[in-house]
């Protein structure tokens, strides 16, 4: 039992924790929070699936322009739904924007690809009978994908002159671009980069969720659980919030069970945001008077 | 001779009006053409059934057509494909009964459209058949003539449960389904059943169909001494979920449950072949293999499917026999009784004992649900052969 909810527990949460840094990539560079994380994750799994099942592509090739079609649909995200709503993002008009080109591309996965669940390839073949079934490939992608991503935007952000760019139109974009920086072309490239991850998310966690049309709204809700629990816009927030979201989903799995580990999740969720309504990791911001 | 407009309209109405009445009108209904409404979804996320469906119908069509039609008149079908919308599905039948004034409507194919569509049909009082489960659907106080010429949902509950209670004599049971309407709605219908039956219900419970580990609950099931899990879903995931970790587990209980658990899609989901063994679903007893072999009907049925050339390799031998059976039921009730809608509708209500390919159909006024209980059977799931399977092991034959 421990050994399940450790294993499932930290892969699950590998992908929500990904989702929440997509969220997080193209909230800090927009200050919009773009509902189409969910999107991405479910196409990183079903185009994954189209790419290496239907038209037998080899995984490596598969895999990369996997994270190619997230950095395509991030940047169209920007153009089409982003960058027309900005001059108003205080009425929150981007919560209608983005959803609906997410729900667009859902339906048209629907009609092209079909609203059952399709497997997902196994990558690397390791017996599930053996000692290494813990460490099946659904188990361990995820993490790794999830260590990878947080190490390398950390890197970004502190040891890179675009990082620190990303960082500067983040913290103010009116000064940022008054230095001079090229404010929409960052802002492409972060929702670029968010693609990728979100894509990256749903690829390694495929196997586990299988290549489903259902798997957007899923992840959109519980991508977004690590977002609120760890702070809009922290990263390390949001890895901490994921894997300890999958972590006790999977342990109330275990607990209670059947449709009452949802309402577990959700009620220390709710706890949570009334006690730190900042979340966890992030900073209480003070009012300016 | 100056021809004005006005003189040639009145001439060709004239002309029309001799024409007309130049023919007697008796004449014009014997040669005509009997019209048929039918509703398959042919496109759309449940299509699959009505693409089945839809091959024995065409067949069932052509082959009375070849041989000259009913009394001399062809049937001619006025398809619509509702799409999988039941937005779709009521818009047809106004024109099906309204404009096309079809004789009978079969369809449509999917529960979704057809509770849609089914009043609106009954208001106009067309006769209809009924190929979908959902038990509400027919009701002779509501719809006098809608009839159904398959089982209803409470049947195929019914029939697993006899085949884990009477025929696997086993007494506890783990019952789980997802968290759809359909899940709960059978869940809460079959208990109940099961119970009645004498067996004990160890296990109960709705599980989000997303969560992608269930060794929790089968882990809970296994504690409570279950010998057997029933799962309720149409949801192919779900289901080979099920699977995987009853075979991983090594936990060696038979599955139960809906067809969907014997679809190409719950395979493909299945992480090793041997995770389908010992899984059965509903199927029909008339369509399936005993010792190996169908019943001769349903072998000659096959065969002749074979010299048509009908594809049934990548469908199911009930789907393209239940569309069979309706052509073929219309059509004999259009011989005896004639295409007036009370006719058709006393002449159903006297059926008894009709010996379909998918099954043998007998109505009464009260009773419009046809088919009968000892006809839904289980099935070897991993057995599929020429669109047929094997019957469940432990039935007499």
């Amino acid at each position: 039992m421990f050994q399940s909810i450790v294993s499932y527990g930290l892969a699950v949460g590998a992908v929500y924790a990904l989702i929440g840094i997509t969220y997080n990539v193209m909230f800090s560079a927009s200050r919009v929070f773009s509902f189409t994380a969910g999107m991405l994750g479910m196409l990183g799994g079903v185009l994954g699936a189209l790419f290496i099942n239907t038209l037998g592509m080899n995984a490596v090739l598969a895999f990369v322009l996997v994270l190619a079609c997230g950095a395509a649909l991030g940047i169209v995200t920007e153009i089409l739904t982003v960058r027309p709503v900005l001059k108003s993002v205080e009425q929150h008009l981007y919560v209608l924007s983005t959803l609906a080109f997410a729900l667009m591309i859902q339906q048209v996965v629907a009609i092209e690809y079909g609203t059952e669940a399709y497997p997902f390839p196994v990558l690397i073949p390791i017996d599930a009978d053996s000692i290494w079934g813990v460490v099946d490939q659904k188990f361990w992608l995820p993490v790794l994908a999830c260590a990878v991503t947080i190490a390398g935007l950390e890197f970004l952000y502190r040891k890179t002159l675009i990082g620190r760019a990303f960082l500067a139109i983040a913290e103010d974009s009116y000064a940022a671009r008054a230095l001079g920086l090229p404010e929409t072309r960052l802002r492409m490239a972060s929702f670029a980069l968010a693609g990728v991850i979100g894509a990256l998310a749903g690829f390694t966690g495929a196997q586990m969720l299988l290549a489903f049309i259902g798997n957007q709204a899923i992840l959109n809700f519980y991508g977004f659980v690590p977002v609120a629990l760890g702070g809009m816009g922290s990263n390390r927030g949001a890895v901490i919030g994921g894997l300890a979201l999958g972590l006790f989903q999977q342990a109330a799995n275990f607990l209670v069970g059947g449709i009452f580990a949802a309402v577990a999740v959700f009620a220390v969720f709710i706890v949570v945001l009334l006690l730190r309504p900042e979340g966890l990791a992030g900073a209480a911001t003070a009012r300016r008077v | 001779m100056l021809i004005k407009r006005r003189l040639v309209l009145s001439g060709s109405a004239a002309g029309a009006v001799s024409l007309a009445t130049g023919l007697s009108a008796p004449a014009i209904a014997q040669s005509e053409p009997i019209k048929i409404g039918y509703l398959p979804a042919l496109t759309g996320p449940s299509s699959s059934t009505g693409v089945g469906i839809n091959r024995g119908v065409q067949l069932g069509v052509e082959e009375i057509n070849n041989k000259g039609g009913v009394n001399g008149r062809k049937l001619e079908l006025i398809s619509r494909d509702t799409q999988s919308d039941p937005t779709k599905a009521v818009n047809a039948v106004a024109e099906l009964t309204q404009r096309q004034k079809v004789a009978m409507i079969f369809g449509p194919v999917n529960s979704g459209e057809a509770l849609a569509a089914t009043p609106l049909i009954a208001r106009d009082k067309v006769p209809m058949l009924h190929p979908c489960w959902v038990d509400e659907l027919i009701d002779v106080k509501k719809y006098p003539m809608a009839f159904r010429i398959a089982p209803t949902n409470t049947q195929i509950g019914g029939g697993a449960n006899h085949y884990v209670v009477d025929v696997l004599k086993l007494k506890k049971i783990a019952v789980v389904s997802d968290t759809t309407g359909y899940g709960t709605a059978s869940v809460n219908t079959y208990v109940p059943m099961l119970k009645a039956k004498g067996a004990e219900v160890v296990y109960q419970n709705h599980v989000d169909a997303a969560n992608p580990d269930l060794k929790p609950e089968l882990l809970r099931m296994q504690s409570a001494g279950a010998q057997v899990i029933m799962p309720w879903s149409v949801n192919a995931g779900f289901l080979s979920r099920i699977c995987n970790t009853r075979g991983a587990m090594g936990w060696d209980v038979p599955i139960v449950g809906q067809t969907t658990l014997g679809s190409g899609q719950t395979k493909a989901l299945l992480e090793k072949p041997e995770y389908w063994n010992k899984v059965y679903s509903n199927n029909f007893r008339q369509v399936c293999y005993v010792n190996g072999k169908l019943l001769p009907k349903a072998a000659e049925y096959v065969e002749r499917l074979k010299k048509a050339k009908v594809e049934f390799s990548d469908t199911l031998l009930w789907w393209v026999a239940l569309g069979w059976d309706s052509v073929m039921m219309m059509a004999e009730t259009f011989k005896t009784a004639g295409t007036k809608a009370e006719d058709v509708v006393g002449y159903m209500n006297k059926v008894k004992g009709w010996p379909g390919i998918y099954g043998t159909v007998t109505w009464t006024p009260e009773q419009h649900n046809g088919f009968p209980d000892s006809e839904v059977v289980m099935c070897e799931v991993n057995s599929l052969k020429d669109g047929a399977f094997n019957i469940a092991p432990g039935y007499s034959s």
